[in-house]
């Protein structure tokens, strides 16, 4: 094994919107920051338009069971220089207030152990670097302002705000953290205006969207971080008192030795658990792996008279909050309506296996593409004793044993999805679509890591750091101890950026 | 129209192939070059890429939507090369469709005794070939003496081969190794011999040629030496037909093929749709009976919409290549088990599945996937098969929709959003009923 000389300050595991931001912050602040990162880096350039050859997710393999069993591969996890930020959708409503209180509100749920307030000052550090698109007006929130006018709508976008409109649900432009001219981004260059080519999942190439690779890791660089592309740690090292002293990684077949003062884990709502539980480490609460929650988010699709082309566009470009809290509600907590822009290969698996389609029927709806069109949800997920990731006794290459993620909707989930179905078929009704069907459908990969005040409820305190072990700390979404109805990688920056306030002004 | 090109050996000319072409008139319009240096084209020095190039301009000027090149000997190697640019998504070699490879010249180093190669050099020491020189080449490259008037034709394409193109070809351009660029092509081939050839016959087309096709057959032609076209142009021309007119039958539509050549596709993207547009590279899982029976479950989730043969390689490819989709259920065994376990209890419970009839087929997967299914009788059970056909359906609907002629099929253009330049095209219409020139594909033809 090659043993690093150096002693760095600060080893984060992950590069995307966990690790990034705190990358950043904390080498501004003088520290020696080392980023490990599993995948490889990647120009924008190098993207391609296609779904199967497209190269920036984690595909190695994972188990899910339960009855709600939950999709990985292309559906959620990245790897890659800037994580899964290569391959977000870019959709990034704020965290609502009532979300962070959900348990004191409805008696379900967790409450989060950070004030809202608090938090929101992150998030707008974060939509100031990162440079957001968004309406004038935000329907929700009267003081909220977007640096950046709205991308275009697509068809699907358009259909959504006449279906809203007839029933009185107000819709506006979605919040899309791309830029909608083009834009100087420190340290890294310019970030052209998005092109309205609809493959941000497949990975931006013209920088358009924010990714932590061609935003916070320029930053992190500059200020003398460094990022270490295709290193997969393996292996945490402590000391007689049980403090980390270094981590283990894998480069190119050799392992490989990097010592540090303080261990970041931010590779995600899976990764990052899988790791302590086969190291079985921070575990004292028996919470890693507990409280695994993906949102809910059912889709509805139909079919229009009119040619729509979905792929065309930023593929979620209108949003309503207005089922945040719907009146008379039978659920806890709520869910935001998008419009989708699905490309066809996507769509075609989520026909096949969530909307349980085969024969005339699927060839019939998926050679009729351009002229569908659909509006999905991300709903609120409670977590549940019952969901949780553990070991599979199958290892991978490196020896370490696979994920098990055993997900099964609850009572709420269902009466989200079920409300849900009703809201948005009656949109799809009025805004003309016809032959309305419902797919099946859950994403993100949230908990699993949970913060809390108390560290036998929780792994992390509300700074991320471990009960059990005070020099590692986590940062990604395995640390919300709710799943909240926005998507999630907004939130996880402003974490990020707190994170690495917490520790700046706590270390020793 | 497809188009054919054809590219001559050493010292011959497009003239080599008219007895060939004579007999394909309508598999294709007929494209046959002069290479630099020979025929009626000015001498030239071209290094191996300057061929290639020069293939290159031949083809772009033309812009054929469909098209098959066919090399012999020297023309070999330029079109095995030409096929390796096109797999790597060389705009000026979109739509290539098939290669036909005669007596050809391999990507390695050519095999070809010392002497003989300084012999043919030394020809060109006074300025020109003899006519004993040039009937002495042609005469030691055919199995038995060409009739009168074809031989007369080689051995003056020998004299009029320009100098610096016969000695650069010789001294250099065989023996430049090219077989890393070459690599592996998935494009169909077919590799001609000559019986009686010596240094580049069949044995060295298996040792040299086939292994960078992995879509090939190789082909003897008896009683023929070196000069094939001239030899047996009537067996050749049969060959090459039979080879080219399903290749063409498969090819892409003219309109989305030019949009693929098009500036509007990054070379990344037109590679890997090149390369999935072709057949897949073998699969090695599935039994022959498992491949029926999954062909069958392809035809029955996808009526009438996939060629279920070609589907069923490419799902064999997928698990044979072990990269999967990142997941799978954990209550089904790894997926090469899974799907051999899932093929087999399908077989089973249809008491024959592939051979049962289509209202047959689908029964027996509704009973599987309503829950209705009580027992398998081993394999996998009633709860695994509906997981397993849950996954199945997903594959089957992910490999078909990725197709690029699924893609011409639905008018699905969403691959040509952006090139190589530094600035991307994107769209700049998003709204319905709303559409860019450029989309109407129907008026690119």
């Amino acid at each position: 094994m090659s043993a690093a000389a150096d002693i760095a300050d600060v080893v984060i595991v992950g590069s995307g919107a966990g690790g990034a931001p705190l990358a950043a912050r904390l080498a501004a602040a003088g520290l020696s920051v080392v980023v490990l990162e599993a995948g490889r880096a990647f120009r924008p350039d190098d993207h391609v338009a296609d779904e199967l050859a497209a190269d920036i997710y984690w595909m190695e393999e994972r188990l899910s069971g339960g009855a709600d069993a939950t999709a990985f591969g292309a559906n959620n996890s990245g790897m890659g220089v800037g994580g899964s930020t290569l391959h977000w959708g870019a959709f990034c409503p704020r965290p609502d207030a009532r979300d962070l209180r959900l348990h004191s509100e409805s008696g379900q749920g967790e409450d989060w152990p950070i004030a809202h307030d608090e938090l929101i000052a992150y998030v707008k550090a974060v939509e100031r670097f990162i440079g957001v698109s968004g309406p004038k007006h935000y329907p929700w929130d009267d003081a909220r302002r977007y640096e950046l006018p709205p991308v275009a709508r697509n068809a699907p976008a358009e259909a959504m705000a006449r279906g809203c409109a007839a029933l009185g649900i107000t819709a506006t432009d979605a919040p899309a953290a791309l830029v909608s001219r083009d834009r100087a981004q420190p340290h890294w260059g310019e970030r052209q205006a998005c092109i309205n080519c609809g493959t941000c999942h497949q990975g931006c190439r013209t920088g358009a969207k924010a990714t932590t690779d061609t935003s916070w890791l320029p930053l992190a660089v500059a200020h003398g971080a460094e990022v270490r592309a295709e290193c997969r740690v393996v292996d945490i090292e402590r000391d007689g008192s049980g403090r980390v002293t270094g981590v283990v990684y894998v480069r190119h077949g050799e392992r490989r030795r990097q010592a540090c003062r303080a261990l970041f884990l931010c590779a995600g709502g899976v990764e990052t658990p899988r790791l302590l539980l086969n190291l079985d480490l921070a575990n004292s609460s028996g919470q890693v792996g507990r409280n695994f929650m993906a949102h809910v988010a059912t889709q509805v699709w139909g079919r229009f008279d009119a040619d729509m082309r979905m792929n065309r566009g930023y593929p979620s470009s209108l949003i309503t909050e207005d089922l945040m809290r719907a009146t008379g509600a039978d659920h806890a907590g709520g869910y935001l309506i998008q419009s989708l822009g699905v490309m066809p290969v996507t769509l075609a698996t989520n026909l096949a296996r969530g909307a349980g389609l085969w024969g005339r029927a699927l060839v019939d709806l998926l050679a009729d593409y351009n002229r569908l069109g659909g509006i999905g949800i991300n709903g609120e997920c409670l977590p549940s004793d019952d969901n949780r990731l553990t070991l599979a006794d199958e290892t991978d290459p490196y020896g370490l044993r696979k994920a098990r993620i055993d997900f099964s909707y609850g009572p709420n989930e269902r009466a989200i999805d079920a409300h849900a179905r009703r809201t948005m078929t009656a949109i799809w009704e009025r805004a003309g679509a016809r032959d309305i069907f419902a797919v099946d459908r859950s994403a993100h990969t949230i908990g699993t890591c949970r913060m809390g005040h108390d560290g036998d409820r929780a792994v992390v305190d509300a700074d991320g750091r471990s009960f059990d072990i005070d020099n590692l700390f986590i940062c990604d979404n395995s640390v919300f101890p709710s799943a909240l109805a926005a998507n999630p990688a907004l939130t996880i920056m402003a974490l990020s950026l707190r994170t690495a306030d917490r520790f700046l002004a706590t270390r020793g | 129209m497809a188009q054919l090109y054809f590219l001559h050996a050493l010292g011959a000319s497009a003239r080599e192939w008219d007895e060939v072409i004579s007999e394909l008139s309508e598999v294709g319009d007929c494209v046959a070059l002069d290479l630099p240096g020979f025929g009626d084209s000015a001498d030239a020095d071209l290094d191996v890429a300057g061929l290639v190039d020069w293939f290159a301009q031949q083809v772009s000027a033309r812009q054929p939507q469909s098209w098959a090149v066919i090399g012999h000997s020297m023309g070999g190697k330029i079109a095995t090369l030409a096929a390796a640019r096109a797999r790597d998504g060389d705009p000026d070699f979109a739509g290539l469709a098939a290669v036909v490879l005669l007596a050809a010249s391999p990507p390695a180093p050519e095999p070809m005794a010392e002497e003989r190669r300084a012999e043919m050099v030394g020809w060109f020491d006074d300025g020109h070939v003899s006519a004993d020189e040039a009937a002495t080449f042609v005469d030691a490259n055919a199995a038995i003496p060409l009739p009168e008037s074809l031989r007369a034709q080689a051995i003056a394409d020998v004299q009029r081969s320009g100098r610096r193109a016969w000695t650069g070809w010789l001294e250099r351009g065989s023996r430049e190794d090219w077989q890393t660029g070459a690599g592996t092509l998935s494009v169909p081939a077919l590799i001609v011999a000559g019986g009686e050839d010596g240094d580049l016959d069949e044995a060295a087309q298996r040792r040299l040629n086939l292994p960078h096709y992995r879509d090939a057959r190789v082909e003897v032609v008896a009683g023929a030496a070196h000069l094939l076209p001239y030899e047996q142009p009537a067996t050749v021309a049969a060959l090459i037909r039979e080879h080219v007119v399903p290749a063409f039958g498969r090819t892409l539509p003219a309109p989305f093929v030019a949009l693929l050549a098009s500036e509007r596709v990054s070379r990344r993207t037109r590679a890997v749709m090149t390369e999935r547009h072709a057949a897949p590279p073998p699969g090695k899982l599935l039994s022959p009976q498992q491949r029926a029976v999954l062909a069958a479950l392809v035809e029955t989730v996808l009526p009438g919409a996939a060629d279920p043969v070609d589907l069923a390689a490419r799902i064999d490819a997928m698990l044979t290549s072990e990269i999967g989709d990142g997941w799978r259920s954990a209550e089904l065994p790894a997926d090469a088990e899974g799907w051999t376990s899932g093929l087999d209890t399908l077989d089973r419970l249809a008491g024959g599945f592939a051979d049962a009839v289509p209202a047959d087929r689908e029964l027996s997967l509704r009973s599987i996937a309503d829950g209705t299914l009580d027992k398998t009788d081993g394999g996998l059970d009633p709860r695994q098969m509906r997981l397993w056909f849950a996954e199945a359906r997903a594959e089957i609907a992910r490999q078909w929709m990725a197709l690029p002629a699924t893609m011409a099929r639905i008018g699905y253009d969403g691959f040509a959003v952006g090139g190589d330049g530094p600035h991307k095209q994107g769209y700049q219409r998003t709204a319905a009923d709303t559409i860019e020139d450029w989309q109407r594909l129907e008026a690119r033809a």
